[in-house]
Formats: structure tokens, sequence, C-alpha cells
């Protein structure tokens, strides 16, 4: 059977050969940049495994269990437990407005005798914890979608006016 | 604002991903095809939707798409330079009856492949085929040898 002229607009160098074409090895990195950033999702880069931090102090032991990078629009929660050596008599946890700010607070469990506001801060009266005895705190949160960036989030107890332990931590938020 | 941004954002992804992926998985519409494009789809809409339920997020984020659509290509008109990196070339995978098997590798088609979308062009026989070439669209176009 006859055979017909290569068609219109395609040439046996650059269709064919591939000459100078380099659209495969491009793909492939395409491909390999894709399955990075699935695998550092899978090492939580972006979220959202809670990690656990913890202030020891004379008085009390403050730990905080949460997660340091979240996403726009997850549910998480927020876990502070708090170790008394010596009897703290009126037990205060103060966060920093980065709990708050961009963050919806669903629920707050057990609830606080008293909430403040301390210089700018979110103040829960949690009342006096007897030594040797704990207390555990729930906050239940929602990240509002379009809180991005990055949120100081440091926790402090305090027993009355007296700071007893105090937490750094940053919490980021991804789109 | 943002949610346009997201639009922008999520446009140049999915654009991203398809040329990533290439462009045989995406255009040949199979069951799971059809069911990979919709779930893609749901889960694009969350990404720039997300808690905005409101007909001018609906519309913003509608109008986003369409404008980098037309952006595209109109880009991939104007600059022919651009038009294979947005686009793609069409790639010679049979010429006069012979495979080019190093181009039917790289885009992962099979003889069989090749043989069906033949077949569904009414040419029975690969060695029939005068010309085959994947077009940037996905699709196989295959002009049959001309009887004398």
């Amino acid at each position: 059977m006859p055979v017909s002229e290569i068609p219109d607009e395609l040439t046996l160098k650059l269709n064919r050969d591939r000459e100078g074409k380099r659209d495969v090895v491009t793909r492939r990195l395409m491909v390999g940049a894709i399955v990075v950033v699935l695998g550092l999702g899978l090492f939580n880069l972006f979220g959202q495994h809670p990690s656990t931090t913890v202030a020891e102090a004379d008085a009390a032991t403050l730990e905080v269990y949460a997660p340091e990078r979240v996403r726009g629009g997850l549910f998480y929660e927020a876990r502070f437990r708090i170790d008394a050596r010596r009897e703290v008599k009126e037990a205060t946890l103060v966060l920093d407005p980065g709990w708050a700010e961009g963050i919806t607070i669903n629920t707050v469990e057990p609830g606080p005798i008293g909430e403040a506001s301390r210089d700018g801060r979110l103040a829960f009266e949690l009342g006096r914890i007897p030594a040797g005895r704990k207390h555990v705190f729930f906050l239940q949160l929602q990240v509002n979608p379009t809180n991005v960036g990055h949120r100081s989030q440091d926790v402090r107890l305090y027993d009355g006016e007296k700071l007893l332990a105090k937490i750094d931590r940053t919490i980021t938020v991804f789109p | 604002m943002d949610i346009v941004i997201r639009a922008i954002v999520m446009f140049v992804f999915v654009w991203f991903v398809t040329r990533a992926v290439g462009r045989r998985e995406l255009s040949t519409l199979e069951p799971f095809d059809l069911i990979l494009l919709i779930v893609l789809g749901d889960l694009i809409q969350q990404g720039v939707t997300q808690n905005d339920f409101s007909v001018t997020g609906a519309m913003l984020a509608g109008g986003t798409m369409a404008a980098m659509t037309v952006l595209f290509s109109y880009m991939a008109f104007r600059f022919p330079r651009v038009q294979p990196i947005l686009e793609g070339d069409p790639v010679i995978l049979v010429e006069h009856g012979r495979t080019i098997d190093r181009n039917l590798r790289l885009n992962r088609i099979t003889l069989e492949e090749l043989a069906a979308q033949a077949r569904l062009q009414q040419v029975a026989q690969i060695a029939d085929i005068d010309w085959a070439v994947l077009e940037t669209s996905g699709q196989i176009s295959v002009i049959p040898k001309q009887r004398s």
C-alpha cells in the first residue's frame, strides 16, 4: 500500500526523534517533586501529628500535648496536664493569643472556674490542685481556613500571680 | 481575595499534575479514570472554596478558573515557544507501519493499547497504519495507509 507524507505541522526531528526535547526528564522531575511533597507529608511536615512539650518546675510539671503544624479547616485537640508536686492554690493557665487567633475554640473541658484576659493573653483559672494530684485540661479547636502562617502559642502556668512554669511553642498553619 | 489566590494556585497545581502524570492517563476516560477525575475535582473544590458556601465565592472561584484557562490558551497561541511547555508536543508512535518503540515506551503505551486505538479507527493491523500520533490531548490519531 502506498504511504503518505508526514502530516502537516509535524517533523521527524521534533515529533519522532524528539531531538532537543527534555520532556521525559522534566516529567520525571515533576513526578519526583510530587513524591517528595507526599513523603514530607508522611513525615508530618504539614501536620497534624501532636507532640509533647514539658516544662519542669519545683512546684509543678506542665505538659502540653498538641500539634505544632496544622492545616486550614482541621479539627484538633490540645491537652494540658499539670502535675502538682506542691499544692498550687490558684492554678491559672495563661495562653498566648495565638491559641485563639484565627482558631475557633469549640469547647474547653473541664470548664475553668474563671476566664479572663491577662495582659492580652487568655487566662483560664483552674482552681486548687493539691500536692501529688494532677489536673488535665482540654481544648478542642478548629483552624479557620484563612489563618495561614506562624503564631506564638506559649503556655504559662501561674499560681495566682506567680509564674511557675512556661513552655515556648509556635504553631504553623498551612493553607 | 484569598479565594482568587487559592483558585490560581489550584489551577497551576492541576496543570502541574496533569503534565507530570502524562497525557494518556487522564484522557482515556475509562471507568477508573472517570472516577479519579471526579474525586480529584472534589478534592480541589474543597481546597479552593473551603468553608465558603456563598454564590459570590463560587463566582470568584469559577471565574478565576475560566480566566486562567483563557490565559493559558492565549499564551500557547500567542507565544509558540510556550506552547510545548503548556500543552506538550504531538509524538509520532507509528511511521509507515513501523512502531517507534522509544516513543511508545516513554509514553507508557503498549502495543495492545495502540492496536486497540487503531481498531477504534477502523484499522485492523498496526502494519496498515501510515501514521499514528499521540496528540497533546492524549488521544491517539491514526492515519491508515492509502489503498491503491
